[in-house]
């Protein structure tokens, strides 16, 4: 029989028979708890054939991996990992959502058999729904190392559904699972799992209030799980109330709980969350039996150096410089040769082959500057990204990273952020565009929108050349002093800023902190690669389109109108020379500054070489290369590539080492520095740079954030704000500096 | 008194959650309910957040989140 490959499945048709699990995909929600191998268990049973996506309207990530089993097709769905199913977080409501909307067959329940207590808590959560529900005992092995013995078949009979011993990094027990999952699957409608007993008095009001909404609600009561839509009301659900048009003083609910409220006080609630820990504990108690004594455990060890009152912090800034080092360090080189492969070698030949078949000079331009250029614009932030995503990865899955929002919590709290939003802050000093996707790490949508709003002030590697460029044209006696200024005014006005969103934009209550420190546990290289590649995948893909379509826009933005000539009659020079009287009481009201800044929209670097290419000071690199052919371009390719990787590795050793200042002058800016001087002084150059640092992020950065919202809001306030900012930043120091007398 | 006045290694008993709505459920959710033990473990370098144990596994939160929880000293 052959497997149906529609994913449509309307939402009461549970299968009947194996037989007919063959026409339609069994879909299995796969629940739990975070940091209990969620992911490691979905990529185990279906392999790397996963699909990555959002939820509907939100930014939360949506995960779905399909295999074949036994002729009938499985689609597992990744819920988010929550602790609970309330109403509050985002994560729990599309985990609940989903676990209602009746699409799922069955539940994965994936449970960590070192932490049983809190798990089965959810687990109680899941069983409410009365779907079925599979157990998977996951990290089992970490389990009986801790000379742990539970018995599964008591957790089994106590809550009414299967309990497999699974350890998802060594595909333990993964068999069983799926095929208890699809017998669970096949079970014929309306034999529902027994559920879990909450006692007489939870129960009456449980029957009470089915029987009353059945009679009243006929309509809505088919629309939810009956069980779970009992309990919600109980409760008091905001979510769930709100949804069936119930107030919280219904006649119905009142009289249902009466005798609740009259033993417990008036908080439903609580009641139900106690007596659900109360029940796991009692489970617990019943199926776990540990060793008396349980030795020193590896996560205090460790913990007791990394978080040390002490040691705790200098340790923290050592392993994050370490960090950001190798990320940028590692794939430095790799961005080089693609640049220069792609600028160089590739460029070339694509030029000499249209050339040669006759087509338009524009024609050339258009496919070697700007198609060309594109791709190569998009492939050159690959490495960066590839590097900080396994990064960031092993720092989640080794549980450091939850300890490094424990250490930068108070600091970070201080201006309405989160200890998590400190390596994402930290990484936009490398790259901004990295450091966007890094905001993933944060579970609050606020915490997220405001970190990604600050992180541009944080001066990224581009825009180290504008300051080396004017630092050696002006200040070569105090380099070191004006570099450094930048990058602290970079960070206080972070902190402004931050303090100001905190009481406009994002006024309330600042999110909870309340978070788990998971254990140390090594991440296994498989896991660290599927995530490293599906996100630099996504970038590629989604961001790369985005930014493939802009440089071909500024393409024709410095090449048209028609036949134009000079750049200052391209529409890139019209509008810088619209914008002179913008920039004049700010120092720098020339038409090749001001388009030299619309040009660093692009990248920040640009603004060099545009003010090369404006000035009219030659780049002599490429006019002495003849034509070299395809053979030897190839193998000045290769080799490049082998020379990037000697230097990635070199780098990781050299890791202490700072690249020389010098180094990052290119020879096309050395000419430019008597240009300079002549339309700048040193207060406007100083101003420039600080124009440079603020002014609206790099477009790759803003359709970063398009791309982690889902929407241009965050992106269209980052360039309003930012461009005012530098606007006003610069506007003081220029007219500050010459009412103190400066110039 | 409340969680936060427990010195590191004291542990404590939960008396009350007395925070409200959100608050609340989630440190419930997170098995800070009546009758738990909770153990102080230490702050952070800066002070702020704490890090306590709480069935079995480990748990960070602020001290003002911490101010909401009722406890009695045990050991």
């Amino acid at each position: 029989m052959k497997a149906k490959t529609s994913s449509s499945l309307s939402p009461w048709d549970i299968p009947e028979s194996f037989q007919s699990l063959a026409l339609k995909p069994v879909v299995v929600a796969v629940a739990g708890n975070p940091n209990v191998g969620k992911s490691t268990l979905i990529n185990a049973l279906a392999g790397v054939r996963l699909q990555v996506g959002n939820w509907p309207g939100v930014t939360v990530e949506k995960k779905t991996a399909s295999c074949q089993y036994r002729g009938s097709r499985v689609v597992f769905v990744d819920l988010p990992g929550v602790y609970s199913l309330s109403p509050y977080s985002q994560e729990e409501i599309i985990a609940r959502d989903f676990l209602i909307s009746g699409e799922p067959d069955v539940i994965i329940n994936v449970v960590d058999a070192t932490n049983l207590e809190r798990n089965i808590y959810f687990t109680l959560q899941l069983l409410e729904i009365g779907i079925p529900v599979i157990v998977a005992l996951n990290m089992f092995d970490e389990a009986r190392e801790k000379q742990f013995r539970i018995d599964t078949e008591a957790m089994a009979t106590m809550l009414g559904a299967d309990v497999i011993p699974t350890v998802a990094t060594q595909r333990e027990g993964l068999d069983t699972l799926l095929e208890k999952t699809l017998a669970a699957a096949a079970a014929p409608v309306g034999v529902k799992p027994a559920g879990v007993n909450y006692g007489s008095d939870i129960e009456e009001a449980v029957h009470r209030l089915s029987t009353d909404l059945l009679e009243r609600e006929p309509g809505i009561m088919g629309k939810y799980p009956r069980r779970w839509l009992a309990i919600k009301v109980i409760e008091g659900d905001a979510g769930v109330l709100k949804a069936i048009g119930m107030a919280p003083e219904d006649p119905v609910r009142l009289s249902a709980t009466r005798h609740l409220r009259e033993a417990h006080g008036e908080d439903m609630e609580s009641l139900v969350a106690d007596l659900r820990y109360g029940l796991s504990s009692g489970l617990v108690r019943e199926a776990l039996s540990k060793p008396v004594r349980n030795k020193i455990e590896l996560t205090e060890r460790i913990d007791a150096v990394v978080l040390n009152r002490y040691f705790g912090l200098p340790f923290f800034f050592i392993a994050m410089w370490f960090i950001f080092k190798l990320t940028f360090d590692i794939s430095a080189p790799f961005t080089d040769w693609i640049d220069g492969a792609v600028s160089g070698p590739l460029t070339r030949q694509a030029a000499f082959l249209l050339t040669g078949a006759g087509a338009p000079a524009w024609t050339v331009s258009l496919a070697a500057e700007g198609v060309i250029g594109g791709v190569g614009f998009v492939l050159a932030f690959t490495p960066a990204i590839f590097a900080m995503m396994f990064f960031i990865t092993f720092l989640e899955g080794s549980g450091y990273m939850a300890r490094a929002a424990f250490i930068m919590d108070r600091a970070m709290h201080a201006i309405g952020l989160h200890g998590r939003s400190f390596i994402p802050m930290l990484m936009g000093f490398g790259c901004n565009v990295p450091a966007i996707y890094a905001t993933r790490t944060l579970e609050n949508e606020r915490d997220k929108a405001l970190t990604a709003l600050l992180i541009p002030l944080m001066s990224c590697g581009a825009r180290l050349p504008v300051y080396v460029l004017f630092t050696a044209a002006f200040f070569t006696a105090s380099a070191g002093t004006v570099l450094w200024s930048l990058y602290v005014l970079g960070i206080f006005l972070a902190v402004l800023v931050g303090m100001i969103f905190k009481k406009t934009l994002f006024r309330g209550a600042s999110p909870l902190f309340i978070m788990e420190l998971p254990p140390y546990r090594l991440p296994t290289l498989r896991s660290l690669t599927i995530h490293t590649w599906e996100k630099g995948k996504h970038f590629l893909i989604k961001a790369g389109t985005y930014i493939f379509a802009v440089t071909i826009i500024f393409w024709f933005l410095l090449n048209m109108p028609w036949g134009v000539v000079e750049k200052r009659d391209s529409y890139l020079g019209q509008a810088g020379q619209a914008m002179t009287t913008v920039f004049a009481p700010l120092g720098f009201g020339t038409w090749e500054a001001a388009a030299s800044l619309i040009s660093g929209v692009i990248a920040k670097e640009i603004v060099v070489g545009s003010m090369a290419q404006i000035y009219g000071v030659k780049d002599e690199k490429n006019k002495e290369e003849g034509n070299p052919s395809l053979v030897s371009d190839l193998k000045e390719t290769g080799g490049y590539f082998f020379v990037a990787c000697r230097q990635a590795v070199g780098n990781v050793f050299a890791t202490i080492g700072v690249a020389s200042l010098a180094a990052e002058e290119k020879e096309e800016s050395a000419g430019l520095k008597p240009v300079l001087a002549k339309t700048f002084t040193p207060l406007s150059a100083y101003a420039f740079m600080a124009f440079v640092l603020l002014y609206m992020p790099c477009f790759v950065v803003l359709i970063a954030m398009r791309q982690e919202f889902g929407t241009w809001k965050w992106a269209g306030i980052a360039v309003l704000y930012q461009t005012g900012l530098a606007w006003g930043t610069a506007f003081v120091i220029y007219q500050g500096g010459r009412l103190i007398g400066l110039t | 008194m409340n969680l936060a006045d427990l010195n590191p290694g004291q542990t404590g008993r939960v008396l009350k959650v007395s925070a409200v709505g959100p608050l609340k459920r989630r440190l419930m959710d997170m098995g800070i309910v009546p009758g738990a033990p909770a153990g102080m473990l230490k702050a952070a370098p800066l002070g702020d957040p704490i890090e306590i144990t709480i069935k079995n596994y480990r748990l960070s939160l602020r001290r003002g989140e911490a101010e909401k929880i009722e406890v009695e000293i045990v050991s």
